[in-house]
């Protein structure tokens, strides 16, 4: 079997934590039920580009199912800690491994989750998003340049946040706290258009805000000409992000 | 490579900015040897181990591994070494058995060939009873057998064991002896360090004292006995158990060069170079403070009497600033 197979197989099969991907799944579905429902009949319908005018519930449905690249990227760190801390970490190292495939493997393992649960949420979502779906070819390359981009953006994130930081714990509650930031500067809840202008401004460049404008556009058919400068840039930031995670993991001791 | 040698090291030295862990190394390990790396904490050993599994490149020096050069073939040399660490090493979410099949699996053990090692493995190392238990529920000494036991899932031909039987019960630990003895008669070479004196005895074919990152001496455990264990032990013990004035009164003998108490059988062990003169001030002693010697005798010199001779002889050194560069 393949070097990299082997070792995505096990990060999958050691590291993920079923009861937090539960959790994870779980989230994104109280939004699209519960918040997006709730809030149907006080937000009109409005256009998210190419004359597509959908409903808040729509609108906020395909934000969550991008929601799930955050979570991800949160299971890339915690693989790369659960590792460190069980002592795998240098075990692996001193197995048939370099550390680019050990990464790769992270980051691969973390695509998988990330995209997955993506598509498991929007399985889960589709009695909401499925009136409104127009499945083009385009569209199909836009969602998946989307998730892959985004999970790639924020799996990066967190293997360099948890090289950088000393211990889980704080880990934990860093990435929470920089994950939240990134949701509620981006377009997963509301047109960063319409938001007050600092936060247009932070939104502009949050990843999130080029993840979840892309999967709309893709989603809904509503491409306008600033996506394919939106996922140049979100294939830019998640490069740069890349190339940090691993000079940051290179730089691990141990 | 020399035909008989798995490894061949030569000046090998690590710093950690300015502090040296490991000074100028140099040693040879033959095919089927046990050899042993003896020495006092922060000595160097599991530095050194970093270095020889390429876990950490050497600030200097050269050293071939399985015939691979360290610094420009650590994929060849890891893929035919197994390494059983000091610190604990499992994966928390499998149980034993998984842990166990995960671990042949990314060394590309074929499945049937990972099932038979699996059930052997487990016999060997007296596993059968948490087989199924998640390794997060596992004791200490029970984690310690898994990470030792899953080494042998894969072939290899040099294992690295740094401190391998801490936790270990003595019965496991005499079994995992054994197991690591039969391994090395079918041609495994062993790279050991251990704090057990007696399991290095029983186990290495040479030892290595390291101290201060410097070896001092290697030699046969026998021959380091005889060359530096020159002190003998005299072991005795009081009917009235203990007595804080005789061990006061010995501890400042000028015959004696270290006095202590064993816990467990409670007799005191004295060591000294002129036991002769030893006895009869210890009989003199309990006389003048009113108490009886129940058993006296003069035991043989063990590799740990001459390990701690090495390492206080080499310590004074240091501090005089007189050892050999």
């Amino acid at each position: 079997m393949n070097i990299y197979l082997r070792l995505v197989y096990r990060n999958i099969r050691a590291n993920l934590d079923r009861a937090s991907l539960f959790f994870e799944l779980i989230f994104p579905l109280f939004f699209i039920f519960v918040q997006g429902f709730g809030l149907n009949g006080i937000v009109p319908p409005f256009d998210v580009g190419n004359g597509r005018v959908i409903s808040y519930s729509l609108f906020l449905a395909a934000g969550a199912v991008t929601l799930t690249v955050i979570n991800g990227g949160t299971n890339a760190g915690t693989q790369l800690w659960f590792d460190r801390k069980n002592g795998m970490f240098e075990q692996l190292l001193m197995g048939p491994f370099t550390r680019a495939q050990y990464i790769l493997s992270i980051i691969f393992a973390t695509l998988i989750i990330g995209v997955a649960g993506s598509l498991l949420v929007f399985g889960f979502a589709f009695p909401v998003l499925g009136a409104s779906f127009a499945p083009t070819w385009e569209g199909a390359l836009l969602i998946a340049g989307a998730l892959f981009l985004g999970t790639m953006f924020f799996g990066a994130f967190a293997i360099a946040l948890s090289v950088v930081l000393k211990s889980s714990e704080t880990f934990q509650i860093v990435s929470t706290f920089a994950f939240f930031i990134f949701l509620f500067t981006s377009s997963v809840f509301f047109p960063a258009s319409s938001a007050p202008s600092a936060i247009q401004v932070a939104s502009l460049a949050n990843p999130l805000t080029y993840t979840t404008d892309i999967f709309r556009a893709g989603l809904f058919n509503a491409v306008t000409p600033t996506v394919s400068l939106e996922l140049g840039i979100l294939a830019i930031e998640a490069a740069v992000m890349f190339v940090i995670a691993v000079i940051a993991f290179r730089r691990i001791r141990v | 490579m020399a035909r008989d040698q798995v490894v061949r090291v030569a000046e090998l030295s690590r710093l950690f900015g300015d502090k040296i862990a490991v000074d100028r190394v140099s040693f040879d390990i033959a095919r089927s040897e046990v050899f042993g790396f003896l020495g006092p904490n922060g000595a160097g050993k599991t530095t050194t181990i970093k270095m020889l599994t390429t876990l950490l490149p050497p600030s200097s020096g050269r050293a071939t591994v399985l015939g691979y050069d360290l610094k420009t073939e650590g994929r060849k040399i890891r893929a035919q070494i197994g390494v059983v660490q000091q610190q604990d090493s499992f994966d928390q979410g499998l149980n034993v058995e998984t842990s166990m099949d995960l671990y042949g699996l990314i060394w590309n053990v074929p499945k049937a060939e990972r099932r038979r090692r699996i059930d052997e493995l487990i016999g060997h190392f007296e596993m059968q009873e948490f087989r199924k238990m998640p390794t997060v529920d596992l004791s200490a000494g029970q984690r310690r057998r898994l990470q030792v036991a899953r080494e042998f899932i894969h072939d290899m031909d040099l294992l690295f064991l740094d401190e391998p039987t801490v936790g270990l019960d003595p019965i496991v630990r005499r079994s995992v002896l054994d197991y690591l003895k039969e391994r090395v008669q079918q041609g495994l070479t062993i790279f050991f360090t251990t704090h057990i004196l007696e399991e290095a005895e029983y186990l290495c074919n040479r030892i290595a004292v390291i101290n201060q990152g410097r070896i001092v001496q290697i030699d046969t455990p026998e021959n380091l006995k005889r060359r530096f264990g020159s002190a003998k032990a005299v072991e005795f013990k009081l009917l009235q158990g203990t007595s804080s004035e005789m061990a006061s009164a010995l501890s400042s003998s000028a015959s004696v060069s270290r006095f202590g108490r064993d816990e467990g059988s409670g007799a005191y062990r004295v060591t000294t170079t002129r036991p002769e003169s030893v006895i009869p001030e210890i009989y003199r002693l309990a006389d003048r403070l009113n108490l009886t010697v129940s058993s006296i005798y003069i035991s043989e010199t063990t590799l740990e009497d001459a390990f701690i001779n090495l390492v206080t002889e080499d310590e004074k050194a240091v501090a005089n600033g007189g050892r050999a560069s």
